[in-house]
């Protein structure tokens, strides 16, 4: 502790003030297990402590631009940002007192009050109401409350006012003679006394109380349906309810606003109202998928809160078509892969009710927003989708052509085999193998002719081994006789030019056979299980193996 | 940490008044001896006298319906409300103000106050027996009830009462004209306001209440919006209510009246009895309410209850009232809270239920009728104790032949007002004479006590002249 000298109490005193600007920042800008927080409020703290050693309070006087002890400035700024007077003034506070043996989670708790964002209009606290709310035990505070008033000279006013309204003449000596002349006395009345019910009951009453309300108000809203009479009653009522539904899904409540929806349909298809008020009672459901609401959703699913997949699902089911450009817009906006996954299920279930609008999603230039429209439409299964679909099969990005592929392959319909076929000579290995599996899947008589022709292709013969026997397999898929005997040719077809690529046609077509079954085929490809080239023997003998294991 | 400590202190000062408590309640059962009776004494004394260790006296008084350990006083502990409401009931009773611990205390002294205590319960001067039986003992004494929290001198409490009650009325009509212009609304100064109102009902709850009871007709609206919002916060912590719910809920109150500025003045403030027209339009006032409030500001949890509060505030306990509902689900904790304040309030002001005001005990009296009805019984309790049973405003004829207006009530002696006198016992006005009812002669016999009740709109008596 240094020595007190005359002055020193307004030099400590001016030296706390100006390290309120630097704690403020501080505290805004760090965790509290920061050490740069730590260090700066004890820092403080101790100030604190050590002007205490000496005096028994800090008095500070407010003004606008300037900060008093014991008459003397100790801070002073013009500016209209960080001027730490004037955040204090502008609430009304005019004195600050810090008392003798301040804690020190007062003071932490008094800095976090203060750093609050400056630009706190928004906010519907003041600074006077935090300091009220937490009630500290050290530092008080005098406001000014005329501010509060339009007019300052209300009360003197009002008292004249009301006293002045006195009756010219009042009737107390009737009242006089009346209490006289009649014989009424009084009752003993006493303090009621309370019971152990009385508190449980009340125990019960707070706990409830403490509930969420929106429920409540959601049934005042319905409530109001019957009681509202005119178009402009409708026109707000219909707000109220949209309020209500943003507000719920904001605090992640979407049990809740699926419970809005359910009743507004209900209500819309079941209550003999005017057309007038079902539509007004519509615009909640199309407002409920607005972007507003959408994006709440979004928020929702990606801060990681429990969102329970039945409200979510539920909730989809109320929504009108115009919720899926919203969705699709947040799609690709979404951090997490669950929080896609409970978009993309909505899409799922949103998406029938207008395919066209969903296909425009396609034309998002996020690869993964269009692969994910793309499963989406594979999932609603409507062949409305494929002429949208066959744009994308020159995606520029693979993952997306190989889904798109994928989907041609599952919806099937014009124009799909030719793009197909095309694909089949994509230069993705990928791609082309995609495509044969779709084709596989299609299994139509012109589908398997695609293949066959690509297989008897003069270039097909320089394809890889690998790729080779893809197609092969794909072909085995229809195992009808055409394809039996087409296989059965290959693998007796000899050749002295180009051995090894004819051993290597040999081979995948034993390789399909083993596929195709049929202990029909077994004598003949026993006829090869002791070839000497090692390539077309090991498939010959793989087929073997596969059919007997099948037998 | 000095702040724990605090906490702790508190704390620990709140279990002693428990278990005084408790050890009281037992000792009225079971003989001194008993073991139920000596196991709560030994958890006392342990706890006493640990704190004694650290303190060295521990002063227990109560003051108005508080007790207060070493001038700090007690928060509210819901889960002890019962044990202090006995405790606050018995200490009156005997007119007993404070215990003073003043050193290590022994079973035995414990067993003689308690001794004491039971038997001053038959007493007819109960403190002075107990103050006899314990003046041997050197670790505790006792002192007796101070008569007001607010001595009869004391005008700055009652200038800061008045300041406050006509701030909340000269904002309510600022805000309340706002809203009817369009103009935003600043939710910031309506907490500011409801804030203080709150401190003072925690500090001086009879006298922001007494204040209730000016009426003014012309500015009907505005002052039964606070007085709503007085006699609500009031009632609510006295639930156990924290400070910063009293806050939302004085807010609420503020406005629950708010869809009325939709019906025209002319209706509102007509002299006769409405027709059944101008009661239609008066029923919509709660919808009209919710409308507004939602239209206000963006949906929070304080306009959430704000519009429930504005459309159930008439509707009935018993789910009669107005507007007519097709679910009827429970109403509102607030609600319930708000319809009793605004019907003690409306009724003492005659201007919907009756054209004719009632006085305050006849209100009461008539609201008691209602509980279990109309009004939950739970907390009409509450009010009914809150309000006391001669409210500020009451023209009472006083045994003396002086007739006067109750001027602040008595929490400690509900029957023993302060009354400032209107007519002395020659029948002459006089203005300006407050007495006090608890004041007793040499012989112990009270100076002055209610006869009986009278109606002071009955003969049209301004309250305003004689209580502001």
């Amino acid at each position: 502790m240094t020595d007190y000298s005359v002055g020193d109490d307004i030099k400590k005193a001016r030296d706390i003030v100006q390290s309120l600007t630097k704690s403020k920042k501080i505290v805004r800008m760090y965790p509290e297990n920061n050490p740069i927080y730590i260090n700066t409020l004890e820092e403080h703290y101790n100030k604190f402590k050590d002007f205490f050693y000496y005096k028994d309070d800090l008095k500070l006087l407010i003004r606008q631009n300037e900060i008093l002890y014991e008459s003397e400035v100790v801070y002073t700024s013009s500016e209209k940002e960080d001027n730490i007077a004037l955040f204090f003034f502008k609430d009304g506070i005019r004195e600050l007192c810090f008392k003798k043996g301040l804690p020190f989670d007062e003071l932490e708790s008094f800095l976090r009050i203060i750093s609050i964002d400056d630009n706190r209009n928004e906010l519907d606290d003041d600074i006077v109401t935090l300091f009220w709310e937490k009630d500290f035990q050290k530092i008080q505070h005098v406001v000014d409350e005329l501010f509060l008033t339009d007019d300052e000279d209300y009360e003197s006013k009002a008292v004249t006012e009301v006293k002045d309204k006195s009756e010219k003449e009042d009737n107390i000596f009737q009242a006089y003679e009346d209490a006289l002349s009649e014989r009424e006395e009084v009752k003993d009345a006493s303090i009621v006394p309370l019971s152990d019910k009385d508190l449980q009951q009340l125990l019960q009453e707070l706990d409830e109380d403490g509930l969420d309300k929106t429920p409540k108000l959601v049934d005042i809203l319905f409530e109001m349906i019957f009681l509202s009479e005119t178009a402009g009653d409708y026109d707000d009522l219909a707000g109220s309810f949209m309020a209500a539904v943003e507000f719920a899904v904001s605090r992640g409540d979407i049990q809740l606003a699926s419970k809005i929806l359910f009743r507004l349909k209900q209500t819309i298809d079941g209550e003999a109202l005017a057309d007038d008020v079902k539509k007004q009672l519509r615009r909640v459901i199309i407002f409920s998928g607005s972007d507003q609401v959408i994006g709440l959703i979004g928020e929702v699913l990606d801060s990681g809160q429990e969102t329970q997949e039945k409200n979510f699902e539920e909730f989809t089911r109320y929504l009108d078509k115009n919720a899926i450009v919203p969705f699709m817009k947040i799609l690709g906006e979404l951090k997490t892969i669950h929080a896609r996954k409970f978009v993309i299920d909505a899409l799922i279930q949103l998406g029938n009710k207008d395919i066209l609008l969903l296909a425009r999603g396609l034309n998002d230039s996020r690869w993964y927003v269009v692969r994910n429209i793309i499963y989406i439409l594979r999932k609603i299964g409507d062949k409305k989708a494929v002429d949208y679909l066959l744009k994308t099969v020159t995606h520029g990005d693979i993952r997306v052509r190989k889904e798109v592929i994928m989907t041609l392959g599952e919806l099937g319909g014009t124009g799909v085999l030719q793009a197909l076929r095309d694909c089949l000579d994509d230069v993705e290995i990928q791609v082309r193998t995609a495509s044969l599996k779709a084709l596989g899947n299609i299994g139509s008589e012109a589908a398997k002719r695609i293949i066959l022709n690509k297989i008897n292709d003069k270039p097909f013969k320089d394809r890889d081994f690998e790729e080779k026997k893809e197609f092969y397999e794909a072909l085995a898929r229809w195992n009808d006789s055409e394809v039996r005997d087409f296989l059965i040719e290959t693998l007796r077809q000899s050749s002295f030019f180009g051995r090894s690529k004819n051993y290597e046609k040999r081979a995948c077509a034993a390789h399909a056979l083993g596929i195709c079954g049929g202990k029909d085929v077994l004598p003949i490809l026993n006829k090869y299980k002791n070839d000497g080239n090692k390539e077309f023997r090991e498939s010959v003998r793989g087929a073997i193996k596969r059919i007997e294991h099948d037998k | 940490m000095i702040n724990k400590d605090d906490i702790e202190l508190n704390k620990t000062a709140k279990e002693i008044v428990n278990q005084l408590s408790v050890v009281l309640r037992t000792s009225q059962i079971h003989d001194p001896n008993n073991v139920a009776v000596t196991s709560v004494i030994d958890k006392m004394i342990v706890m006493i006298n640990s704190l004694i260790a650290v303190e060295r006296v521990i002063a227990l008084e109560l003051k108005g319906d508080f007790f207060y350990v070493n001038d700090a006083r007690i928060r509210f502990a819901l889960e002890y409300l019962l044990n202090f409401d006995f405790l606050v009931r018995e200490f009156k009773k005997r007119e007993l103000g404070s215990v003073i611990f003043k050193d290590k205390l022994r079973p035995d002294d414990i067993k003689t106050f308690i001794a004491a205590f039971i038997a001053s319960g038959f007493s007819s001067s109960p403190f002075d027996l107990i103050s006899e039986k314990v003046f041997d003992l050197n670790s505790l004494s006792v002192e007796r009830l101070k008569k007001n929290i607010v001595e009869s001198g004391s005008v700055e409490p009652r200038k800061m009462v008045k300041k406050t009650y006509f701030n909340a009325v000269s904002y309510t009509k600022g805000v309340i004209n706002k809203i009817k212009s369009g103009e935003k609304v600043n939710i910031k100064k309506a907490k500011r306001v409801i804030e203080t109102m709150v401190d003072q009902i925690l500090e001086q709850e009879q006298l922001l209440i007494g204040m209730t009871a000016i009426k003014d007709y012309d500015e009907y609206t505005y002052h039964h919006s606070v007085n709503v919002s007085i006699l609500s916060i009031a009632l609510a912590q006295r639930l156990g209510l924290n400070k910063k719910l009293l806050t939302e809920l004085g807010i609420v109150a503020i406005f629950h009246d708010i869809g009325k500025m939709e019906i025209p003045n002319e209706i509102l403030n007509k002299p006769s009895n409405f027709s059944d027209d101008e009661w239609k339009l008066i029923r919509k006032h709660p919808m009209w309410g919710v409308r507004a409030l939602l239209k206000l500001r963006k949906l929070d949890e304080l306009t959430i209850k704000s519009a429930i509060v504005s459309f159930e505030h008439h509707l009935n306990y018993d789910h009669t009232g107005y507007p007519r509902v097709k679910k009827k689900s429970g109403i509102d904790f607030l609600s319930r809270i708000i319809s009793l304040a605004d019907q003690y309030d409306a009724m003492t002001s005659s201007r919907v239920y009756s054209r004719i005001p009632m006085s305050p005990d006849k209100a009461l009296s008539l609201m008691v009728e209602r509980s279990g009805t109309q009004l939950d019984p739970l907390l009409m309790k509450f009010f009914v104790n809150m309000v006391g049973i001669f409210p500020v405003g009451t023209l009472v004829m006083l045994n003396t032949r002086e007739l006067g207006l109750v001027y602040e009530s008595n929490q400690l002696f509900g029957a023993r007002p302060r009354v400032m006198l209107i007519i002395d016992k020659e029948g002459k006005r006089t203005q300006g004479n407050v007495v006090d009812l608890t004041e007793k002669n040499d012989q112990g016999e009270y100076l002055r006590t209610i006869l009986k009740t009278m109606d002071p709109n009955k003969y049209r008596i301004n309250l305003a002249e004689y209580l502001l």
